[in-house]
C-alpha cells in the first residue's frame, strides 16, 4: 500500500528506562553490556507457583516520586511517571515556557494495573458494604490512568493515547505514533510502555498459561518497569528513524510465525530495505502461546539474513506489554557501544498471545546522530 | 463538502457498515428504532449481585446470544465485551455488502476503544479466588480476560492476517480514539478499511467506584436538567465500518456518511474532572480538521452523561465554541446509560443514523432544562431535521478528549 511512499520517518531522538538494572538509562545500558542478569527472585509479596520476578530494585514510588500526589498512586503510574521525569529532566525547555503544550503521548499496557482492579472489586466483596470502597484509588482501575497522570504532571496536553496490546504493545504503539505524526496531529511525542509486577499479574499469568497448554510447573521470570521514547516527527540530529511498522494477526498459535514473517517483509519492503542488510534483531523471547511458531521461524530469518540476535528478555524477564520498547532501548544500546559512521538497520518483532505479530524498522543514525544522507550499510 | 483534502493527495473516508449491540435493540436498525423512539434501556442490574447497594439500576444488554452472530469462533473462549465486538463487527461487515474473503484479500485495521475491556471476567476470578484461594482461578476466564482481545478476536473471526488489530483503552471517549485511529489510517492511503467503534460489559468494579463516587442515578439518567442525579452504566458496543470514498463508489457501496475529520487533546489537569477550556479546544481541533465551521454544524451528541460536573462543564465549553446559540444538543446516555469505552462509538452510530434518516435522537427523561446548561438538548422527542454536519464528543478520565465530526454524503 501506500505507505511505501516515502515519508519523513519518525525519529527516536532520547530514551530512558527504570529496569530490573535499576533507574535510569546508565543502569540499563551497563546491566545490557555486562551480559549478565540479576537473579530472579521471589516474589516480595504472596508467592505464585512456578513465578519468580525480576523487580525493579528498591522501586517505591513515594521514595523516587515524593510525597506530593503520590498518596494513591499505583505502581505502573510511579513507573510511567518516573520514567518520564528522567526522560525530560537535562532537557532545557521548562513547563513555564509551554513548550509541553501539544507533546503527546502514546503508552502501551496490557491491562493497566490487574492489581489495582482486582483490588477494588475485592474490597466490594469483603467489606461491610459493597460500596465500602476508597474512591482515591478507583482512578487506578481505568487503564488510561497512568497516561492521564503523567500528562497532569508534565503538562502533556497534546494526544495521549494508551494501546492495549500485550506484548505486541510496543509495536502497536509506534505505528501510532508514526500515524499521528504523518497526520500532523503531533510532532513531539513521548512513546513507551509500562508494567508493573504484581500478584494479581502473576496468577494471571500463570492461569493463562495453562490454558495455552504450558506445563502447569513451567517456571516463569515477570519482570517489570517502563521504557519511554521520545520521538520527534523530524529532527536533525537522533539516534534512529522508525522506518516502517507492520503487524498482523494470527487465528492458531502455529500461524504466529508465518504471520510474523509476513510482517517483516512487508515491513522490509516498506523501508526499502533488503533482508541481508539487516544489522540486528531484537527479538522477544518464545514465552506465550505462538512463541514457539515464531521463533523458529524467526531462526530461519536470522539464517538467511545474517543479523545478529539482540536479547534482553533473558536478562530482565518477561515485561509483558514494555518489552517492545525494552527490546528497542537494547538495540540503541549495543548500536551506541560500537560506534559506526554508518546508518545500521535494526528490527524489533513482537508476538502477543492474543493474536498479534508485528515488529518495527529502526534504522540506527551513525554515531553522532546526523540524519543519514547515504542508504543504510 | 468542501474538499481539501482531495488536493493534498488525501483520501476522503465513508461509512458503509453499521452494528451495535444495546440495552435497546441489537443491530443498528433495532439501535434507529430505540433513539427515535426514545427508548430507555434503564432496568435492575443483573450482571452482579447488587445486595447491600441502596439502589441498583443500568442499562444492561439482554436477550443477546453471541453464538447467533459468531462463525468462527467459540463465544466460551471470549469474554463478555469481546463478545460484543466480535458480534457488532459481524453486523457492520454484512450490513456494508462485504464477504470474509473480500475482507480478507484486502489490508486494513481494526482499532477498538474500551474503559474496562474484560473486567468483568476479572471481577469472576476475584470472586473465585475469594472462595477456594487463587488457585481455584478458572484457566479460560483468566486466558480470555485479555484486553488486547476485543480487537484481535474481530480479526482472527474474520481470519484477517493482513491487519493491524489495536485496542484503545482510553476510557470512555475510547470510540471517537478508535474511529479517529481509523479515520487517519485510510486518509493517508495506509488501508483500503477499518473496523473501529468499542465495546464494554457492565462489570461490578466500576458501578462500585462511580457509586462510591456518588454518581450513580437511582433511577434514570437525566442529563441536561435541573433535577439530574447522575449516571446509569451501562454495556454494549459499535462497530463501524471505514473505507475511501474511492473504495465504496469503485464497489458501489451504500453510504451512510462521511467522516470529515477528529480532533484529540488531553486536559493534564484532573484524573477525573473535566477541564473546560481544554474540552473546547478539542471541539475546535476536530472542526479544524474537518473544514467546518460552528454555524454549519447542525447537532451535536455530547458526552452528557448526566452529572453536573459533566454536564455543565461541556456546555460551558460547547458556547465557547459556538457562541450563545448553539446547535441542539443531545445526549444519548439518557437512553443507553454510560456504556463506557462503547459510548462514543454507540453515539456515532446514533450520529449517521440520524444523518440518513433525518432526525435528532431526544434526551429522555427531561423535565427542566438546568438555566447552568441552557442548551435545546430535544427534551423527550426525537425531532425531524435535515442534518448536513453532526459532531459527536467523547471526554474521559484521564482527561482524553476527542470529538469527530461526520457530515452527510451527496452523490
Amino acid at each position: 500500500m501506500n505507505q511505501r511512499t516515502r515519508r519523513p520517518a519518525p525519529v527516536i531522538t532520547s530514551w530512558e528506562t527504570i529496569s530490573p538494572f535499576g533507574v535510569g538509562r546508565a543502569a540499563f545500558r551497563d546491566g545490557i553490556l555486562a551480559g549478565a542478569a540479576p537473579e530472579p527472585v521471589p516474589p516480595a509479596g504472596d508467592q505464585v507457583p512456578g513465578i519468580s520476578t525480576r523487580p525493579v530494585p528498591d522501586f517505591d514510588v513515594r521514595a523516587v516520586l515524593g510525597k506530593k500526589g503520590t498518596r494513591s498512586m499505583n505502581r505502573v503510574t510511579g513507573l510511567t511517571v518516573a520514567t518520564i521525569r528522567e526522560l525530560l529532566a537535562g532537557e532545557p525547555e521548562a513547563e513555564e515556557s509551554g513548550q509541553r503544550r501539544g507533546t503527546a503521548l502514546v503508552l502501551g499496557t496490557t491491562t493497566g494495573s490487574a492489581q489495582s482492579m482486582m483490588d477494588f472489586t475485592h474490597t466490594s466483596l469483603t467489606g461491610k458494604r459493597p460500596y465500602h470502597v476508597d474512591p482515591a484509588v478507583f482512578p487506578n482501575t481505568v487503564m488510561n490512568h497512568s497516561a492521564g497522570s503523567a500528562a497532569i504532571w508534565y503538562g502533556l496536553t497534546g494526544p495521549n493515547v494508551t494501546v492495549a496490546g500485550g506484548r505486541a504493545a510496543g509495536v502497536l504503539a509506534f505505528n501510532y505514533v508514526r500515524r499521528l505524526q504523518v497526520s500532523g496531529r503531533a510532532r513531539t511525542v513521548l512513546c513507551g510502555a509500562a508494567e508493573e509486577y504484581s500478584t494479581a499479574r502473576a496468577w494471571l499469568r500463570r492461569h493463562s498459561g495453562t490454558a495455552d497448554g504450558a506445563a502447569a510447573d513451567e517456571p516463569t521470570v515477570l519482570g517489570e518497569g517502563c521504557a519511554m521514547l521520545r520521538v520527534e516527527a523530524e529532527a536533525e540530529r537522533g539516534l534512529a528513524d522508525v522506518l516502517a511498522v507492520r503487524s498482523g494477526v494470527f487465528a492458531a498459535p502455529e500461524e504466529a510465525g508465518r504471520v510474523l514473517v509476513a510482517s517483516v517483509r512487508r515491513a522490509l519492503a516498506d523501508a526499502e530495505v533488503a533482508p541481508g542488510d539487516l544489522w540486528a534483531v531484537a527479538a522477544d523471547g518464545p514465552l506465550d502461546a505462538g512463541g514457539g511458531a515464531a521463533g523458529a521461524a524467526l531462526d530461519e530469518l536470522l539464517r538467511e539474513t545474517g543479523a545478529r540476535r539482540i536479547s534482553c528478555v533473558d536478562r530482565i524477564g518477561d515485561t509483558a506489554s514494555a518489552a517492545g520498547m525494552f527490546q528497542v532501548v537494547s538495540l540503541l544500546v549495543h548500536a551506541e557501544s560500537e560506534p559506526s559512521d554508518r546508518p545500521r538497520i535494526g528490527l524489533v518483532t513482537s508476538v502477543d498471545r492474543d493474536g498479534v505479530a508485528g515488529c518495527a524498522v529502526l534504522s540506527v543514525r551513525p554515531t553522532g546522530g546526523q540524519a543519514p544522507t547515504s542508504r543504510p550499510a | 463538502m468542501p474538499d481539501a483534502t482531495a488536493e493534498q493527495g488525501r483520501q476522503r473516508v465513508v461509512l458503509t457498515g453499521l452494528g451495535a449491540v444495546s440495552c435497546i435493540g441489537v443491530g443498528a436498525e433495532e439501535l434507529l428504532q430505540g433513539l427515535s423512539q426514545g427508548r430507555s434501556g434503564a432496568r435492575p442490574i443483573t450482571a452482579f449481585d447488587t445486595a447491600g447497594f441502596d439502589h441498583a439500576v443500568g442499562c444492561e444488554v439482554t436477550d443477546f446470544d453471541a453464538g447467533k452472530h459468531l462463525r468462527t469462533l467459540d463465544p466460551a473462549s471470549l469474554g463478555r465485551a469481546a463478545r460484543f465486538s466480535v458480534a457488532a463487527a459481524r453486523m457492520a461487515v454484512a450490513d456494508a455488502g462485504l464477504t470474509d474473503a473480500e475482507l480478507a484479500a484486502l489490508p486494513g485495521l481494526v482499532s477498538v476503544g474500551t474503559t474496562d475491556g474484560e473486567s468483568r471476567d476479572l471481577d469472576r476470578l476475584v470472586e473465585q479466588g475469594l472462595a477456594g484461594g487463587p488457585e481455584a482461578m478458572d484457566p479460560e476466564v483468566a486466558a480470555r480476560a485479555s484486553v488486547a482481545s476485543i480487537s484481535a478476536a474481530i480479526a482472527r473471526e474474520f481470519g484477517l492476517a493482513d491487519v493491524e488489530a489495536v485496542t484503545v483503552p482510553t476510557a470512555c471517549a475510547a470510540g471517537n480514539y478508535a474511529i479517529g485511529n481509523g479515520f487517519d489510517a485510510i486518509r493517508a492511503g495506509e488501508v483500503d478499511f477499518a473496523l473501529c467503534g468499542g465495546a464494554d460489559a457492565m462489570c461490578r468494579k466500576t458501578f462500585t467506584g462511580f457509586y462510591r463516587l456518588g454518581t450513580i442515578a437511582p433511577e434514570v439518567c437525566a442529563p441536561f436538567d435541573v433535577d439530574r442525579s447522575g449516571i446509569l452504566t451501562g454495556e454494549g458496543a459499535g462497530i463501524l465500518v471505514l473505507e475511501s470514498l474511492e473504495s465504496a463508489l469503485r464497489r458501489g457501496a451504500r453510504i451512510y456518511a462521511e467522516v470529515l475529520g477528529y480532533g484529540l487533546n488531553c486536559d493534564a489537569h484532573h484524573p477525573v474532572a473535566p477541564h473546560q477550556e481544554s474540552v473546547a479546544d478539542c471541539m475546535r481541533l476536530a472542526l479544524e480538521d474537518a473544514g467546518v465551521k460552528p454555524s454549519e454544524v447542525d447537532f451535536i451528541s455530547a458526552h452528557g452523561t448526566g452529572t453536573r460536573a459533566n454536564d455543565v462543564t461541556e456546555a460551558r465549553a460547547i458556547r465557547d465554541v459556538y457562541g450563545e446559540s448553539p446547535p441542539r444538543t443531545v445526549s444519548v446516555k439518557s437512553m443507553l446509560g454510560h456504556t463506557m469505552g462503547a459510548a462514543s462509538a454507540l453515539a456515532a452510530i446514533g450520529c449517521v443514523l440520524a444523518i440518513t434518516r433525518g432526525f435528532i435522537p431526544p434526551t429522555i427523561n427531561h423535565r427542566t432544562t438546568d438555566p447552568e446548561v441552557a442548551l435545546d438538548c430535544v427534551p423527550n422527542e426525537a425531532v425531524r431535521a435535515d442534518l448536513r454536519i453532526v459532531q459527536n464528543n467523547g471526554l474521559a478520565f484521564g482527561g482524553n478528549n476527542s470529538v469527530v465530526i461526520f457530515g452527510r454524503y451527496d452523490a
